[in-house]
């Protein structure tokens, strides 16, 4: 078959598989997931959206489309908790990247929901590699509140799942230089911060009729802060260096919010504190060198030693390739692995642990009656080698076609010609 | 202008003249040949180690070949054998290998260590003299800082070779470096003895955005005017000094010209000795580069990151030009835009030099996962690329990129013992290197924590008591 053929198949199948509802049978089929409830090898039913059944030798039916997956496995979709997915197209083209502003009236408040492109290319790109799901994070750039987090599954329709998941703060070498120079005036400055969004939200009537004091942080930078006081929205806090990890614990405590810390370099050696304030943390498991002052104890068991002290971890990766290869989570979450992080737990950290957290319990977990986002696997999924055979989304397949893999063929084909 | 022949013929009578004759009596004493071979030696010797075997490994020998379980000798830093029940010398070192995998020390051809060292801050950014369009003057080596942590996380992933460059912003960027990662005080006794030179050119949007607003280039076609122009020169600068050793054969007064590092470097490349590693791209500016290299008779040993390769592999394959590319990277800026997953992979198919290169301190540490990678995506458009296979775009191609084929890269007979015992298959995410030699003497052992020795910077940095981890 040539290749164009192959294209077009795959583009008629996958219209065919959406328009039979999905009834997907998998066979005899490895599964991957966070915990050891089900045997090694089972069948899966996709029907209706959905893990239909899981068990052995299912009934086959005609309306079935039926796939052999001996030999491979079947894990959810992964999640990758840090990336600039939908608000980056080219990192070096200003008018396609939407990461940060440098309006200082907009800092929590800006919704990165409001600027996520469902059409940008890094999403079917990623998902034709296992990505289903992501966290998208603003960038700290004219306050130290970067703005707020959104979740995001990788589709061109219903893309944003939560548009208010976290407000972001950068803390560590960053935000030192946001604030001022110090990182001692950054916590001075998130002090203030919630000491008026406190004040404000006690006082609207009378800010909004001009009877109340003016604050440094505009009307609706307040207002995200009021919905993580209100518990509405956890408080995403990126900071790496132990001491100030400690800071934000105690900060988080005081003001009684919900905390996310990500970066978390130096977790290690604050991992039974992180651990008693039950608070999950986003690493980079891959991350190991002393790149900043802020991170000179970076080490690849930074996730194996934060899991032992009983930290719920959730990934991000594969180093600064967090957004346009955000897929390579899962070569961030081997590398864990291979630095003592038991195999179920770096699977949690991309599937149901992050799911946990932002609320998608249905959907990143390999259990009957959860949501179908399910990727076929030619071998451990956690090893570079190892290729995508399959991706559904709510139980319907997806093309694996890309702008990449268009560029690919044309060129192949070019090659094939001239030998 | 002078024909490539004559430039090389004269330039070699030049260089090995100079070796033996005494320096003429001249106001500058110093400045009497074109360029001194000698400069910045490298003071690296050979330590004295114990023959060594290695039994029953998984042996992939670099080259595209394999064992399936084979022993290695080697001694006085050679290998000296290869292949199944050898007897070993006596007195040598055994290291039972039973499901292990051995293959060469992996080479870098692009790695910033040293120059951009970790911490990576102000007062440690010593990569790029981004001064001017053109510092062929530079040389990276004067930039190295051989207390870099990063140095020993690469060879604990199994980097024996590394090729130290400058960075991009210039449209010539200074002269890179061959390193043994080995422990020292001074750049010196890291430095790969009698390496070639290298010289970092880089194509498009880099030395455009970086100049744009300082006199220029400012487009690609003043990148293309620039380099034009700087040939020139050193076409000139080649003619003043054969015009000089000329005289000088008459008459032993005769006064040499001036020397200038910029042009001695480019015209280093004109007579072959230095090596272009050149940044670029895009398949139109990889043409353009090449037919640059052919107006003025030099020759492109390696295209470095070239993201579309792929779209050009014919061509790299008639002109002998191997390309240094990443497995995945892509986006960051628009020349970085139509990268596919199997870049290597159809380079390779194609026939082409393909390697795999790291730019990056993460990336060094784990090449071959990016090398998996490639695998990968290979196997998405139905080809096979092997573990034997896929070895060679970190050793064997590498090692001929920067003109040491004859020295490492291969497991072969004579080769230097640059040799690394994996715990696994290489290839894979929770496979370690665990031992390490490089000219065959241990280097990185994980069973010891004094193997590699740890950075100066390392020491009590977080506890008084502790090494950093």
């Amino acid at each position: 078959m040539r290749l164009s053929q192959l294209i077009k198949a795959v583009f008629v199948f996958a219209l065919v598989s959406a328009n039979l509802q999905a009834q997907t049978l998998i066979k005899n089929v490895a599964l991957v997931s966070d915990s050891g409830d089900y045997p090694a090898v089972q069948d899966v039913l996709i029907k209706d959206g959905k893990i239909h059944a899981i068990g052995e030798a299912l009934q086959e039916s005609d309306s079935y489309t039926i796939i052999d997956g001996s030999g491979k496995r079947l894990s959810t979709g992964f999640f990758n908790a840090n990336t600039d997915l939908g608000i980056r197209e080219v990192g070096a083209v200003e008018t396609s990247v939407d990461s940060s502003s440098a309006n200082a009236r907009i800092t929590a408040s800006l919704r990165v929901a409001d600027a996520i492109n469902p059409s940008s290319t890094l999403l079917p790109y990623n998902r034709s590699l296992g990505l289903t799901h992501a966290l998208v994070t603003p960038s700290a750039k004219a306050g130290l509140f970067a703005g707020t987090a959104a979740v995001i599954r990788l589709n061109t329709t219903g893309t944003v799942i939560d548009e208010a998941a976290a407000v972001v703060v950068e803390l560590g070498s960053k935000g030192k230089l946001v604030a001022g120079g110090s990182r001692a005036a950054a916590f001075a400055q998130l002090r203030e911060a919630f000491e008026d969004a406190r004040d404000y939200r006690a006082n609207r009537g009378s800010y909004n009729s001009g009877n109340r004091r003016d604050y440094p942080l505009s009307r609706q930078d307040l207002q995200a802060l009021a919905s993580v006081i209100s518990g509405q929205m956890p408080l995403l806090v990126f900071v790496d260096r132990a001491i100030d990890i400690e800071r934000v614990l105690d900060f988080a405590k005081r003001q009684d919010i919900r905390l996310i810390l990500a970066g978390v370099e130096e977790g290690w050696r604050v991992a039974e504190k992180i651990a008693d304030a039950k608070v999950p943390v986003i690493v980079d498991p891959i991350n190991n060198l002393p790149s900043s002052y802020d991170t000179l104890g970076s080490r690849l068991d930074n996730a194996s030693l934060l899991h032992e002290a009983g930290v719920t971890l959730l990934f991000t990766g594969m180093s600064w390739h967090n957004t346009h290869n955000a897929y390579l989570v899962r070569q961030s979450a081997g590398n864990a692995v291979a630095n003592g992080l038991p195999y179920q737990v770096a699977i949690a950290a991309m599937t149901t642990n992050p799911a946990k957290v932002f609320g998608l319990s249905d959907s990143l977990a390999l259990k009957v009656g959860a949501k179908a986002n399910l990727v076929l696997w030619g071998g451990d999924p956690l090893e570079p080698s190892t290729r995508v055979e399959a991706v559904w989304m709510a139980g319907e397949q997806q093309s694996l076609v890309t702008r990449s893999t268009r560029l690919r063929d044309r060129y192949l084909s070019i090659i094939k010609a001239a030998q | 202008m002078l024909t490539r022949f004559s430039i090389v013929s004269f330039l070699l009578v030049l260089f090995s003249a100079c070796a033996t004759s005494p320096i003429a009596d001249s106001e500058d004493s110093s400045a009497d040949e074109l360029g001194d071979a000698d400069a910045f030696a490298s003071t690296y010797v050979v330590p004295d180690s114990a023959p060594t075997v290695i039994r029953n490994a998984r042996v992939l020998v670099g080259n595209g070949e394999s064992y399936t379980t084979a022993d290695i000798v080697f001694s006085d830093g050679k290998i000296t054998a290869v292949g199944e029940s050898l007897v070993a010398p006596d007195g040598a070192i055994e290291i039972a290998a039973e499901g292990k995998w051995v293959t060469p020390g992996i080479i870098d051809v692009h790695s910033h260590m040293g120059v951009y060292p970790n911490p990576a801050i102000a007062s440690h950014s010593d990569g790029n003299e981004a001064v001017a369009p053109n510092t062929a003057e530079v040389w990276s080596e004067h930039s190295v800082w051989p207390q870099d942590p990063n140095f020993e996380k690469a060879i604990e992933g199994g980097v024996t070779t590394a090729q130290i460059l400058p960075g991009s912003a210039n449209l010539f960027g200074g002269r890179g470096v061959v390193l043994k990662i080995v422990p020292s005080i001074t750049m010196r006794g890291m430095k790969f003895p009698n390496a070639p030179h290298s010289l970092k050119m880089a194509c498009g949007e880099n030395p455009k955005r970086v100049y744009g607003s300082k006199g220029g280039p400012g487009t690609r076609m003043g990148n293309m005017a620039g380099y034009r122009k700087a040939w020139i020169d050193a076409q000139q600068y080649a003619n003043d000094w054969a015009e000089y050793e000329t005289k000088k054969a008459k008459d032993a007064s005769a006064k040499a010209p001036k020397r200038d590092l910029r042009l001695e470097t480019l015209a280093g490349v004109l007579n072959g000795e230095i090596l272009i590693h050149n940044h670029c791209y895009r398949a139109d500016e990889m043409a353009n580069m090449i037919e640059l290299s052919k107006e003025f008779d030099y020759k492109i040993s390696t295209f470095h990151h070239a993201v579309e390769a792929y779209k050009v592999a014919p061509l790299l394959v008639e002109n002998e030009i191997c390309s240094a590319v990443w497995a995945d990277w892509w986006g960051f800026k628009q020349e970085a835009f139509d990268m596919v997953r199997s870049n290597a992979a159809l380079l390779e198919y194609a026939g082409a030099c393909a390697i795999i290169h790291s730019d990056d301190e993460t990336q060094i540490q784990r090449l071959p996962q990016e090398a998996a990678k490639v695998m990968a995506a290979a196997a998405e458009i139905d080809l096979d690329y092997p573990p034997e296979l896929a070895i060679k775009w970190l050793t064997a191609n590498p090692a001929k990129a920067i003109g040491l084929a004859d020295q490492i890269g291969t497991l072969e007979v004579g080769k230097n013992a640059d040799v690394v015992v994996w715990s696994a298959n290489p290839f894979s995410v929770y496979s370690k290197a665990e031992l390490v030699w490089i000219d065959g003497a241990l280097r990185s052992d994980r069973s010891n924590p004094q193997l590699p020795p740890t950075s100066d910077f390392n020491l009590g940095i977080i506890e008084p008591e502790e090494d950093r981890p």
